[in-house]
């Protein structure tokens, strides 16, 4: 079936951008664009088990006349088909439209509700985040300047949901043509485990057939090894909910990488289920 | 450990925090009365509401973001749609802003917000525990069974309310659980302070004549709702008219609220207070007093929510009903000056009880009230009788209760087992038959035929082979003339024989819209095409199937 | 005995979303272990009987779709027997060699019957279809009895006048019983697509020994089961 991907347009400069690489994503995963013009600063995303309402800064709203038209221009020259413009259907209040939630993908800026002014790299919205944590689907976090990615970098770690990501960037990978990275740090599991998760979960010749290069790190700490991710690359992670607690004193993959790495960024949440 | 239990625990637990939340906002009104009420003697003390009001939509709107409306509304249509889920913030949000509004001298009542606050501490809870929707719907239920009944000490009524009005259905699986957390609200209410609303202590002998008359009572607290909830209505669309801020037209609201409470300080507030003295028949002044107070109440209550105050319409529509009733009691003395009518209290009762019924299109809930601030059962008759009437006469012009009103408008209140609830639960991805074998647009005819021979399905979609688009259809019927013709073989492609510009179908698209337009173009199937690649079949055959299937698994538990 | 999520689907013949909806709904006894969900087989049953829904484990799936798969000619022709030099001179006698010379009829009242409704539906319409070929059979399938399903190979040993559709005598029965009037169809379809093609009716005027004649069939068959 065709996939699809949510976008929420912004029609500035920085909207532009994010829309750009929302396109680029698209037209190498061969998916369909989803466009919501936002009317009202509110929505509200009704997921499984949450509801995320999602206060966007006003300058989503800005110049609503030429919002359709730049959007398509941009969608267009990527050599995509016609997007498609989502309408809200249902109205939790007059001015609170829901968000279908039943897409495959979504891209959503670092932050969606602060001023565009206080993004930059360690800060992702509170919004964002509880998108990522509710939502089936992974989403795509760009990076602020549109850069074509080259090669996609799957960040593992070993656990259910890590490879699930893994699962899901050989997936991309082989849609793409693209080239497919792993990067694993070392920590109290070694090498050899890791190999053994793989093994367990039946993936060895799809690694073989998919992954370009396995790197482990052995020394140094994570946020030190980034460097070794190419500057062209999709980075593939997973943000997997270890606990408020946890997650305030050490920090999650997630924080790390997106603090340390400026690469648009795929966002696998705890909720995600790969399409059968 | 077993669903019912399960249920029955959370319900009492949800009925506490519920209750609570009812309690505090009880305290903040009596704080917010207390500490303005020394301003009463000022002459400029009727900007005192727009103030409050001002404040209070500045709250909802810039702080808490709440963008929505006085709560009823959004619980229903959260359970009818989204399986119960509410936000965080609204389980305090209303209150707050309700507070400022009641407390400053709006005219609004504080069940509305305390509801959405209980309904939302119910779905939040749930939501912890990750319980299921029809768990969380229950629970939903229960939070605002509990928060009624806490604010006016009504267990039953708070129950009746909302299986009437919320839940929209009665089952074992949810009374038993709201019923639980009703009580739990109302021993909350019972341990914290003392309900202002209650009144055991009076009794009232009904006879014949008095019964008889209700009849008449029935046919004024009718046509009061109706002015009610058109007056509301008006406000509300004139006021979303005027070009300010929203907080302005707050404050204008409030000032216009103020100005009239300056004239009859009755109008402002809750109004328990001049129930109570309704009720017990210590209540002074003459007919046309009491036209003017119903009247000036309506336009009250109309302005503070119509121009962006926070509250419920459960209060006013009490004292709108009590100075009916009383209304109605001066105007038939007048009449029949010899007859003995009895106590003027009780017909400020079953005024109440018509308003309610008549305004929310809720007999039961109105007659329970009644019996539960009464504690007994004097009343029964004429309240059936008031109940029964308002709200078959309220049916007739305003077609759906105040709450649902604008949810039906929309097409977006689904009651529990309904055919709309049916298909907005079931979407068109789940029946999209995909065995269909699509053929492309350059076949001939003759290699055609060998696929229809082997295919069990009679539609064909015809696509581009190079782009892969959806180009048109092709049904067995299109190429039966051709069947048998050897010489067509070699010579027409599917190109030339398919049906072009077909109904299509998004896989977005709602069902209840897909079948109307099956309906209106007198088909049977419609092919489901995503950006131009077609998906699969969409056929009433199947639908029918899984619509029988999901109608037996939504209806039983 | 516990079921992962897509064994259930496929036990109830829905799809995933349908299912995953109304796990989300709270509608079906799920016990849920992290974000897997584990059913209970006995639960289920139970769970589908009450709403009317159907439920068919895979075993049993399986079990349907073997009893579902096509009559294969060759085997009803295995069933049937081929049998050479049948005497007779008219289309009584030569039904009635036939049907006691085949095999596979184990009470006497069946052969009776059989012989009886070969010969109603003979003196209906012939069974001939041309070039020395007839194919008797009952005009309905015979579902009192308990003869199997089977085609029996009869060549005459003087070509009898059938009244054909080309007038030729014919000189080989296809004796068709079935059960049912799908097998009948399906064993009656494969057979006339043999009967059609003009390499296996050269074929079969040499009248082959029963060894190469199933050979052929099977063949044949082949050709039919692989354009599927």
């Amino acid at each position: 079936m065709e996939t699809q991907m949510l976008h929420i347009f912004r029609n500035t400069p920085l909207g532009r951008e994010t829309l750009l690489q929302t396109s680029y994503f698209c037209k190498h995963l061969d998916i369909l664009p989803v466009i919501y013009i936002p009317r009202y600063l509110k929505f509200l995303m009704y997921f499984e088990n949450e509801v995320v309402q999602v206060d966007l800064d006003s300058s989503y709203l800005r110049s609503p006349d030429t919002a359709r038209d730049h959007a398509l221009q941009i969608v267009k020259n990527m050599g995509l088909p016609e997007p498609k413009f989502l309408e809200p259907k249902h109205f939790t209040a007059s001015t609170l439209p829901d968000i279908p939630v039943d897409y495959d993908f979504m891209s959503c800026p670092r932050s969606i509700s602060d001023l565009t002014s206080k993004i930059g790299l360690g800060y992702i919205g509170p919004r964002v985040r509880r998108i990522v944590h509710s939502a089936r689907f992974p989403v795509l976090i760009p990076s602020s300047v549109f850069k074509p990615w080259k090669s996609l970098a799957v960040l593992f770690g070993g656990s259910a949901n890590a490879v699930k990501t893994l699962r899901l960037g050989m997936r991309l990978s082989s849609i793409s043509g693209l080239p497919l990275d792993v990067f694993t740090q070392e920590g109290r599991r070694k090498r050899g485990d890791y190999e053994n998760i793989i093994q367990q979960e039946g993936l060895n010749t799809e690694m073989d057939k998919c992954v370009r290069n396995w790197r482990f790190f052995e020394s140094r700490s994570l946020a030190e090894n980034l460097y070794e991710v190419p500057d062209d690359a999709l980075i593939v992670v997973g943000a997997y909910g270890h606990g408020l607690v946890k997650e305030l004193l050490f920090g999650s993959t997630m924080e790390i990488v997106q603090s340390i790495c400026p690469n648009s960024m795929l966002i696998v949440g705890p909720n995600y289920r790969a399409l059968i | 450990m077993d669903d019912r239990l399960l249920l029955i625990a959370f319900g009492a637990v949800v009925g506490v925090c519920s209750g609570l939340a009812a309690v505090a906002l009880y305290y903040g009104l009596v704080f917010m009365v207390e500490h303005l009420s020394v301003l009463r003697e000022h002459w400029w003390v009727f900007v005192l509401p727009g103030i409050g009001m001002a404040v209070s939509s500045l709250f909802l709107e810039k702080v808490v973001r709440e963008g929505a409306g006085h709560g009823v509304p959004e619980v229903v249509y959260s359970v009818s749609r989204h399986g119960g889920l509410l936000r965080l913030r609204s389980s305090f949000s209303r209150l707050i802003s309700n507070c400022l509004t009641i407390g400053s001298g709006g005219s609004a009542g504080p069940e509305a917000p305390v509801i959405i606050s209980g309904a939302s501490i119910g779905s939040n809870i749930a939501k912890l525990f990750s319980l299921n929707e029809r768990q969380r719907i229950t629970l939903v239920g229960c939070g605002s069974a509990g928060a009624l009944s806490a604010i006016f000490n009504a267990p039953v009524a708070g129950m009746v309310f909302t299986i009437e009005i919320i839940m929209g259905e009665w089952s074992a699986a949810n009374v038993v659980p709201i019923a639980v957390a009703s009580v739990a609200g109302a021993q909350i209410t019972r341990l914290l302070r003392a309900p202002e609303v209650s009144f055991t202590h009076l009794s009232f002998n009904v006879d014949l004549t008095s019964t008889l008359a209700s009849v008449g009572l029935a046919v004024v607290t009718a046509a009061v709702s109706i002015i009610f909830a058109r007056a509301l209505r008006y406000s509300h669309h004139f006021s979303d008219k005027i070009p300010l801020p929203v907080w302005i037209r707050a404050f204008i609201g409030g000032c216009l609220v103020g100005a009239i409470g300056l004239m009859l300080p009755g109008v402002l507030g809750e109004g328990y207070h001049s129930i109570g003295k309704m009720v017990e028949g210590a209540f002074a002044g003459g007919l046309g007093l009491m036209v003017l107070l119903v009247a000036a109440k309506i336009l009250a209550t109309a302005l503070t929510l119509g121009w962006g105050g926070s509250g419920g319409i459960f209060a006013p529509c009490l004292v709108i009903g009590s100075f009916a009733g009383l209304m109605y009691h001066r105007f038939i003395d007048l009449l029949w000056p010899g007859l003995s009518w009895v106590n003027e209290g009780c017909y400020a009762l079953l005024g109440m009880a018509g308003l309610i019924s008549g305004t929310m299109h809720a007999p039961l809930t109105g007659i329970f009230l009644i019996v539960d601030i009464t504690g007994r059962y004097d009343t029964i008759l004429p309240l059936i009788l008031v109940s029964a009437l308002s709200t078959t006469i309220c049916h007739v012009f305003e077609p759906a209760s105040f709450y649902l009103r604008d949810l039906i408008e929309k097409g977006q209140y689904l009651k529990p087992r309904t055919d709309a609830k049916v298909l907005a639960d079931m979407s068109i991805s789940e029946l999209v038959e995909k065995d269909c074998r699509t053929v492309p647009r350059n076949m001939l005819l003759g290699d055609f035929v060998k696929v229809v021979q082997q295919s069990h399905r009679d539609y064909f979609p015809v696509v581009d082979e190079n782009t892969g688009e959806f180009q048109g259809m092709i049904h067995l019927n299109d190429i039966r003339p051709y069947l048998f013709d050897s010489v067509m073989y070699e010579t027409v492609f599917l190109e030339q024989i398919m049906k072009i510009n077909v109904e299509t179908v998004d896989i977005h698209d709602e069902l209840s819209d897909v079948l109307d337009r099956m309906d209106a173009n007198g088909l049977f199937s419609m092919p489901v095409v995503s950006s131009n690649r077609f998906v699969g079949m969409i056929s009433k055959a199947t639908l029918l199937d899984r619509y029988r299937n999901e109608l037996i698994v939504q209806t039983q538990h | 005995m516990e079921l992962e999520i897509n064994e259930f689907c496929s036990c109830l013949e829905l799809p995933l979303s349908t299912v995953e909806r109304w796990i989300r709904q709270g509608r079906i006894p799920v016990k849920k272990i992290g974000d897997r969900c584990l059913f209970s087989d006995t639960a289920l049953r139970k769970w589908a009987q009450e709403h009317n829904l159907p439920y068919c484990p895979p075993d049993e799936q399986t079990a349907k779709k073997q009893a579902e798969k096509p009559e294969s000619l060759s085997e009803a022709v295995g069933r049937g027997g081929i049998y050479y030099d049948l005497p007779g001179k008219t289309v009584e006698e030569v039904l009635g060699e036939a049907v006691s010379a085949m095999k596979d009829i184990e009470s006497e009242s069946d052969r009776q019957t059989l012989y009886e409704t070969l010969v109603a539906r003979e003196q209906m319409m012939s069974t001939g279809i041309g070039n020395g070929v007839a194919i008797p059979h009952p005009r309905t399938p015979l579902t009192q009895s308990s003869i199997a399903p089977q085609i029996a190979v009869c060549f005459l040993a003087k070509p009898v006048d059938f009244n054909a559709v080309d007038k030729k005598p014919v000189y080989v029965l296809f004796v068709l019983v079935a059960s049912n009037s799908k097998q009948h169809l399906q064993l009656l379809s494969r057979l006339s697509y043999c009967l059609r093609d003009t390499t296996f009716l050269n074929f079969l005027s040499r009248i082959p020994p029963p060894e190469t004649l199933i050979k052929k069939i099977i063949e044949f068959e082949s050709h039919l089961n692989g354009g599927e």
